[in-house]
């Protein structure tokens, strides 16, 4: 993976596999909140977007060198999603209702983005022609300029989420996760804070994916209020589900089945779409596990 | 000022009442197959260019092209029931899954064979019935009734028959239902058939009002899960009251501050709800 | 032997060069637009043009240039109206395509997600659409691959700025706007409302969400202002919806748009008092009087198999089918289809004569003849023709 652009010089690919990074950060932290803890979160788009927008008016207004703007932008993801999280957990909502909860908080902040055109430029939305620097031994600070230089801060970015992840997952804050989403009651029973260890989740995801809103808007040089809207959300999750939910590598799979479909099928427009959707179902009912949750369990059959 | 206000109200009234069908669909699935039908929007979809199709290219009247068109989207919701949701009974998430597949795949054959031109019925009952000083266009009322109906007699056939009490039954437990004699596999083809059938209705409701473009559907199944739980999942006069109410709340959060939040107003004022009564307004509080 | 082998060896290099040379007489043209999706309306009408125009052209056994037979290849990308698509399209219309002319983009946000990756080939790459924030970017240093192929609403030759001063001419005080929350609709917002108020008419505007259907309550909000006129967004998908709502409950009669068509006047034309629109070209009446117009109609029937779209037809001036018979033209003129810049020199120095007359000013934004139709009550037309010098 890491050789790839010295075999790879086409732009093309190289973006795509950019974009596949990128997305994977919103799964793999998605994933968190879902496969592993089994919460259904529509509020993924609102911290991406968020951050976005916060990350670049502090570098544009503030002068803040880009990496400094990201950690105000994490801290008021974390906070909104506290605050979210707070509202919806403490009021134990199940699935769906939390799903449709989280989703109208996303909704309400997208309006807001929208709307606000003094601060958001609404929907003009903004153009970032800043880049973020790496201070790189030897030569000092450089820019992140050319998809060879974005590939590999992207893969970084990827690589430190999914860390960033196992790690929480090996420890005790994982099998608290893992307990609440077998079993919310039993879990409660057995003396676990379901609350506490909810929103945790919810806090941790929410904040790793808010990084990848600031890196996403400096990358594609564009940052508008479709960032926060449904249509992430549902991007997310198919991703997560086509890969694997409860596994780190299953949303990495599907991020970059999702992003670079589109570029595979040369249709017409309209049957690229079609046969989009056909992909998307007969994946998912022919793997109800995903691509890596259905193979780990052929494999564990082959063991057995 | 007061004027404004009535006449809003009773419009938002009725525009809430077509999130309604839409609820009504959606609690019916959620509350009996456990199952969110996100696709139900397609079916709406699908009732309303029907119901093009044949009152404007078939040249049938309109209230005659309504129960075929109802009935096509019925017949769809069949198709992907047999063929896809029979797969993802339980599993919430798949189903969710696949109903985003639906949508891209029904959504893309409009678009092709309809194109991306707006398309709009002759105006079935053009005019307005004047109120004093409020004006609400007769179709509109003609709409409202007919929701208005179908849900009072759904309501009325499921509290009344043994299918209705069997739903219930199958709600509570669908094991102990199944083992009572009750036939699960037709009982949920049955809801799914119903719910597009209603949503297909409301489609062909739709096509009297509004210009038809493929994405349609869209707006009205978010809604609907809205009113469904603003009302309360699982009752059905609730579904109605829950789109009514949502329906007003828009209207009158317009008239007061800025259009451009009209669905925030909605949304807040749903979440504010939820909080309190966790059930919705009208649901079973168990 | 081994004169059967030369014979062979230079059959198939004759064979392998003609083939290659068959091969290197293609001219690729990219599209880049939204088809499907939101607002996929332009996207799909440029498609439309772009397509027919290169089917006529390659029919007719293609172009010559420089004593070389070139064909044309269309490909034309869908970017569903996604910013992050059309950067991925475009790369591989440039990279792997190797296209050097560019059809598009119509939405203006995701031009400005392509713009800087395009900026990277100013030079190699000729790219025109009508996406109206390419006006802020056409004509300055580093832009030169750059081109808009729409009309600008205000300035001189501002078709907008025309018909706002017709409407205070009338004695016109007050004007309601009533946009999408959209790029589209914040850009009119910026061009428009400080014009109005420039010319001393007094203007409110409403926003509202796409998806929106249902617009009674905004309307009766409007409808208490009391408005002279009603300016009732710029997508048709809405107008037909907009413009019935505010007839049926006889609050709002009188409408006035720079984008859209005259569809939805017609549809309501006994309820309503006056719909003055703004279209490209007025095709019912062009289609009697004009034989280039019959000719393109029936072309397009016979090619698509479809009832042509009188209505959405306007659109087809952006970047599709007179563009790409002047874009071929421009290469004849410039002696060569691999340049770029020459191809474009070309074209800022010539008027083209199609269904429009084409023509850019200094800058490479497009000026060409548009119709004003003014819709009375009962559906009596008044056409102006208006030609900008």
């Amino acid at each position: 993976m890491a050789a790839l652009p010295l075999a790879i010089r086409s732009d093309f690919v190289l973006t795509i596999f950019i974009y596949t990074f990128l997305s994977g950060i919103l799964a793999v932290t998605f994933d968190l909140i879902f496969g592993f803890t089994g919460q259904l979160s529509m509020f993924h788009p609102a911290v991406f977007g968020l951050s976005a927008y916060v990350t670049h008016l502090l570098v544009l207004h503030a002068r803040l060198p880009f990496w400094l703007a990201t950690l105000p932008a994490a801290a008021a993801a974390v906070a909104l999603a506290i605050v979210v999280g707070s509202i919806c957990f403490k009021f134990r909502l199940k699935t769906f209702y939390f799903a449709v909860v989280t989703l109208a908080f996303a909704e309400m902040l997208r309006l807001i983005i929208v709307n606000w055109n003094s601060v958001t430029n609404g929907t003009l939305g903004l153009v970032v022609s800043g880049k973020p620097t790496i201070w790189w031994p030897g030569t000092g600070l450089v820019a992140i300029r050319g998809p060879v230089a974005w590939y590999y801060l992207t893969l970084a970015a990827l690589g430190a989420t999914v860390l960033i992840c196992a790690r929480v997952l090996q420890s005790w804050m994982g099998r608290a996760f893992g307990a609440i989403r077998l079993n919310e009651d039993l879990a409660r029973t057995l003396g676990i804070n379901v609350f506490r260890y909810k929103l945790v989740s919810f806090a941790i995801g929410n904040a790793l994916a808010s990084f990848a809103g600031g890196l996403y808007g400096y990358y594609t040089g564009y940052i508008d209020p479709g960032y926060l809207s449904i249509n992430q959300s549902m991007e997310v999750l198919a991703m997560v589900l086509l890969g694997g939910q409860g596994t780190l590598t299953g949303p990495i799979v599907g991020s970059f089945v999702l992003t670079a479909l589109p570029h595979v099928i040369d249709l017409r427009a309209e049957a690229r779409a079609i046969l989009y959707g056909a992909i998307l179902i007969f994946t998912i009912l022919v793997m109800p596990r995903g691509v890596v949750g259905t193979l780990r369990a052929w494999r564990m059959r082959r063991a057995a | 000022m007061l004027s404004l206000v009535a006449g809003q109200v009773l419009n938002g009234a009725i525009v809430g009442s077509m999130y309604g069908i839409i609820a009504l669909g959606i609690t019916l699935t959620f509350g009996i197959t456990g199952i969110v039908n996100f696709a139900l929007g397609e079916f709406m979809m699908i009732g309303a260019y029907a119901t093009f199709a044949l009152a404007e290219r078939g040249r049938l009247p309109y209230p005659v092209a309504v129960v075929p068109a109802a009935l096509i989207a019925a017949a769809a919701g069949y198709v992907c029931n047999k063929a896809f949701f029979r797969f993802t009974r339980g599993n919430l998430v798949n189903g969710l899954l696949v109903s985003i597949g639906l949508i891209s795949v029904f959504e893309s054959a409009v678009l092709w064979y309809w194109s991306a031109t707006p398309i709009e019925m002759h105006f079935v009952l053009p005019g307005a019935l004047r109120l004093g000083d409020v004006s609400l266009p007769k179709m509109k009322l003609v709409v409202f009734a007919v929701i208005v109906v179908v849900i009072a007699l759904t309501y009325a056939a499921l509290a009344g028959t043994w299918l209705g009490r069997a739903s219930f039954a199958y709600a509570q437990n669908a094991e102990a239902a199944t083992l009572m004699g009750v036939h699960t596999e037709r009982l949920v083809t049955a809801v799914m058939l119903y719910s597009t059938g209603l949503a297909g209705l409301g489609g062909a409701l739709y096509a009297s009002l509004y210009s038809l473009e493929p994405s349609l559907g869209g707006v009205y199944v978010l809604k609907g899960m809205e009113a469904a739980i603003l009302g309360g999942i699982g009752s059905l006069m609730g579904s109605l009251w829950g789109g009514v109410i949502l329906g007003v709340i828009e209207a009158v959060g317009s008239i007061f501050l800025p259009t451009a939040f009209r669905d925030a107003y909605g949304l807040a004022v749903l979440v504010a709800i939820l909080l309190f009564r966790p059930a919705g307004l009208f649901g079973d509080e168990s | 032997m081994k004169r059967t082998d030369v014979i062979v060896a230079s059959l198939l290099a004759g064979v392998l060069a003609v083939a290659s040379a068959e091969a290197q007489n293609v001219v690729k043209i990219g599209q880049i637009e939204a088809q499907t999706g939101a607002n996929a309306i332009y996207g799909w009408m440029s498609s439309q043009g772009t397509a027919l125009a290169v089917d006529e052209i390659n029919k007719a056994g293609g172009f010559s240039v420089g004593g070389k037979t070139y064909t044309l290849q269309l490909i034309a990308l869908d970017t569903r109206g996604e910013p992050k698509e059309a950067s991925v399209q475009l790369k591989r219309l440039i990279e792997v395509d190797g296209a050097k002319y560019i059809f598009g983009p119509f939405l203006s946000n995701v031009f400005l997600a392509i713009r800087p990756y395009a900026a990277e080939f100013n030079g190699k790459i000729l790219m025109w659409g009508g996406a109206t924030r390419i006006h802020d970017y056409v004509g300055t240093p580093g832009h030169e691959f750059l081109m808009r192929t729409w009309n600008w609403d205000a300035g001189p030759n501002g078709f907008g700025e025309l018909m706002v001063d017709q409407l205070v001419k009338q004695g016109v005080k007050k004007i309601a706007l009533l946009y999408q929350n959209d790029q589209g609709g914040k850009v009119m917002e910026d061009i428009y409302v400080g014009m109005f108020k420039h010319k001393g008419i007094e203007a409110r505007l409403d926003y509202f969400e796409p998806g929106t259907k249902d617009f009674s309550t905004v309307l009766a909000k409007i409808a208490a202002w009391k408005p002279d006129y009603l300016f009732p967004g710029y997508a048709d998908s809405y107008i037909y919806d907009i413009v019935r709502q505010a007839t049926e409950t006889g609050q709002l009669k009188k409408f006035f748009l720079v984008r859209g068509s005259l569809g939805p006047g017609l549809k309501n034309k006994d309820a309503l008092d006056e719909y003055v629109v703004y279209v490209p070209k007025y095709f019912e009446e062009a289609e009697k009087k004009d034989p280039k117009v019959q000719k393109f109609i029936k072309a397009y029937r016979d090619f698509y198999k479809r009832d042509f779209p009188y209505d959405q037809a306007p659109l087809c001036s952006s970047s599709c089918y007179d563009h790409v018979y002047m874009l071929v033209e421009a290469m004849k003129k410039a002696g060569t289809v691999d340049d770029p810049a020459a191809v474009k020199r070309a074209l800022m120095a010539m008027t083209y004569e199609g269904l429009w007359r084409l023509r850019f000013d200094d800058k490479g934004e497009e000026i060409f003849n548009f119709d004003v139709v003014r819709l009375k009550k009962g559906g009596a037309i008044e056409v102006s023709h208006i030609n900008p010098k």
